[in-house]
């Protein structure tokens, strides 16, 4: 951490930001599966959205995965559309 | 043949003769059109992400089955003229499971060459990116 807060110019944001990781490649989730609510329900925050990849670090590739998994999660009632 | 897997929610108050009636019927509609159950699984009662029907509640069961989609489109029909039934998904899961098995095969091939060669096991970039 020290390092990479050394080597910046002066001027620069002297912050360092972690760099946000996809779960799903480090535990090798191949598969999202929807009945997985316990997994999915880490990916809707309280309004029920679905959260952006900016925020949870997902990759795109296990992103689209997981949407779909969420979409339908929703279908049958597992997970909600919106909650008040 | 394909693999599909129908969910279905059942009326929280149905009680158990018509629950496994109502399985019965399923299976025999795949059974008879050349379709194979595989697994019947009653997942119990759960409280439901929003109401539907007025319910809070809901029966899950869960059918794993391969047949073709004539089956599964009889499936649906029956699932929606039985009224116990709120609600119910049908999903494909060959075409996931045989991406997986790719995935699954190409990373223990590339194991089996990292081993071979270095010795020790194959840790992703990700590792690193962590640091």
């Amino acid at each position: 951490m020290r390092s990479a807060k050394e080597k910046r110019p002066a001027g620069q944001k002297q912050y360092y930001r972690r760099k946000k990781v996809c779960k799903f490649c480090v535990e090798r989730i191949d598969t999202i599966n929807y009945k997985d609510v316990k997994l999915l329900a880490q990916f809707v925050p309280e309004r029920a959205k679905i959260m952006p990849r900016r925020i949870s670090g997902v990759c795109s590739h296990h992103q689209r995965l997981l949407n779909d998994a969420i979409k339908k999660a929703r279908n049958i009632a597992l997970l909600p559309f919106a909650t008040e | 043949m394909r693999n599909y897997e129908i969910m279905f929610i059942l009326h929280p108050n149905t009680p158990d003769e018509e629950t496994d009636k109502i399985n019965g019927q399923i299976e025999s509609v795949i059974t008879s059109g050349g379709g194979k159950v595989e697994k019947i699984e009653k997942m119990g009662k759960r409280r439901l992400a929003y109401d539907v029907g007025k319910q809070r509640e809901g029966f899950y069961i869960l059918f794993v089955i391969s047949a073709n989609g004539d089956i599964v489109k009889e499936c649906e029909r029956r699932l929606r003229v039985i009224d116990a039934v709120i609600k119910y998904i049908t999903v494909r899961t060959d075409e996931e499971v045989r991406r997986f098995e790719k995935i699954r095969s190409y990373r223990q091939k590339r194991a089996a060459r990292r081993g071979s060669s270095a010795g020790a096991p194959p840790q992703p970039s990700i590792e690193e990116a962590m640091q």
